[in-house]
C-alpha cells in the first residue's frame, strides 16, 4: 500500500496510457484481493458466532409460546376437565412427541389448569377417582387427595400442592402455557 | 420407576412406597413367527409407557426380561431378588400363560399393531393398559 513515489512513477511511466486498469500495481492488486478473500473468511467465521450469541434471543419466543389444544373454552365447566396438549421433546438426539394433560376447569370466568403430576412420587392424578371423594383429586399409588385448588389434603402422602400451567384462550380454543408452582394454595 | 440411575436412586429411599416390580417376560425366539413376536415387544413397550405415566410413583417396571424357549428359571431368580430388595409384590406381565411359583401374572391379548392408524392404535394400546391397570390394582386390594 505504502508505495515510494518513485515507484508508483516508473510504473505509470511504464504501464502508462492503458486505461484505469493499468493503474493498479501487481502488489495492490495483490493486497486488494488478499483483503477481499480474508474478509469474507473472517465474516464467514464470524457470523455464525454472532448468529450462536443472538440464538437464545430468538429461541425463547418459539419455546415460550402457547400450545394449542383442541378443547373449546365454551366446553370447560367447573368441573375439572382433561385437556391433552402435545409437543416434542427431544432427549439427547431422539426426539418425540409427547403428549400430557392438564386438569382445567372454570373459576368464575378465569381457566385454572393444573398438572395431574402427583408431587409424592409423580403418578397421575384423577378428578373424582375415588367414590369416597367426589370433589377432590385422588391419587391411586399411594390414596393421595388434592382439593379443586390443587391444595393436598393433610394426612395423605403427597408433601405439596399440584403445579399450575399458564392458560389462556387463542380463537375459542384453549392453549396451555409454562408450568409453574401452585399460586392458589397460600 | 424404571430401571435407570436416577428412579433407582429414588427407590432406594422410597421403597416403602414403591413396593411393586413389574417384570414384563417376552420371547424372542427365533423361528417362524418371530415377527408376530417383535410386534409383541413394540406393543408390552407402549404399554409400559403409559403405566410408567400412570402408577410411576408405586411401580419399578423392570427392563424387559427375555426368555427363549420354556425355560423362566431366570425369572425366578430375579423375582427372589427382588423380594429380598424390598418389593412386596412382583408382577409378571406376558402374552402367554407361564407357571412361575407365587407370582401373579397379568396375561395380555396380543394386538396386531402393523399398519394400524396412529389414533386407532392409541386407543387399543389405552384399552389394555386400563385393564392391566385393575388387574394391578386388585392384587394391590387383595
Amino acid at each position: 500500500m505504502c508505495l515510494s513515489y518513485k515507484y508508483v512513477k516508473k510504473f505509470v511511466e511504464f504501464e502508462g496510457g492503458k486505461g484505469m486498469s493499468s493503474k493498479v500495481t501487481r502488489r495492490q492488486f495483490l493486497n486488494y484481493s488478499l483483503m477481499g478473500v480474508g474478509s469474507f473468511m473472517a465474516a464467514g467465521m464470524i457470523l455464525p458466532m454472532g448468529r450462536f450469541a443472538l440464538d437464545p434471543l430468538f429461541k425463547d419466543a418459539a419455546a415460550g409460546s402457547d400450545i394449542q389444544t383442541s378443547i373449546k373454552v365454551s366446553e370447560i365447566t367447573e368441573e375439572p376437565t382433561k385437556v391433552d396438549f402435545t409437543y416434542n421433546q427431544k432427549d439427547a438426539w431422539y426426539e418425540s412427541e409427547v403428549t400430557e394433560f392438564a386438569w382445567v376447569y372454570k373459576e368464575g370466568d378465569k381457566l385454572i389448569a393444573l398438572s395431574p403430576v402427583c408431587k409424592h412420587l409423580g403418578c397421575t392424578v384423577t378428578w373424582a377417582g375415588d367414590d369416597g371423594n367426589p370433589d377432590k383429586f385422588f391419587c391411586p399409588c399411594h390414596n393421595g387427595l388434592y382439593t379443586k385448588d390443587g391444595n393436598n389434603v393433610p394426612g395423605t402422602p403427597p408433601r405439596g400442592p399440584l403445579d399450575q400451567y399458564e392458560v389462556g384462550e387463542k380463537d375459542g380454543f384453549v392453549t396451555i402455557g409454562k408450568k409453574f408452582e401452585n399460586e392458589l394454595v397460600k | 420407576m424404571l430401571y435407570t440411575r436416577n428412579d433407582l436412586n429414588v427407590i432406594k429411599d422410597e421403597i416403602e412406597f414403591i413396593d411393586t416390580a413389574i417384570i414384563p417376560v417376552v420371547d424372542i425366539d427365533m423361528d417362524s413367527i418371530s415377527v408376530s413376536r417383535a410386534e409383541q415387544i413394540e406393543f408390552i413397550q407402549l404399554i409400559i409407557m403409559m403405566l410408567e405415566k400412570q402408577l410411576k410413583g408405586r411401580l419399578l417396571i423392570t427392563p424387559l426380561f427375555t426368555v427363549v424357549g420354556e425355560d423362566v428359571t431366570p425369572v425366578k431368580i430375579y423375582k427372589n431378588q427382588l423380594k429380598e430388595y424390598g418389593f412386596k409384590h412382583s408382577i409378571v406381565l406376558s402374552f402367554k400363560d407361564r407357571t412361575i411359583e407365587d407370582t401373579p401374572l397379568i396375561r395380555m391379548n396380543h394386538v396386531p399393531i402393523s399398519d394400524m392408524d396412529k389414533d386407532i392404535l392409541e386407543a387399543m394400546v389405552k384399552e389394555e393398559m386400563t385393564k392391566v391397570l385393575k388387574e394391578i390394582i386388585r392384587i394391590w386390594n387383595s
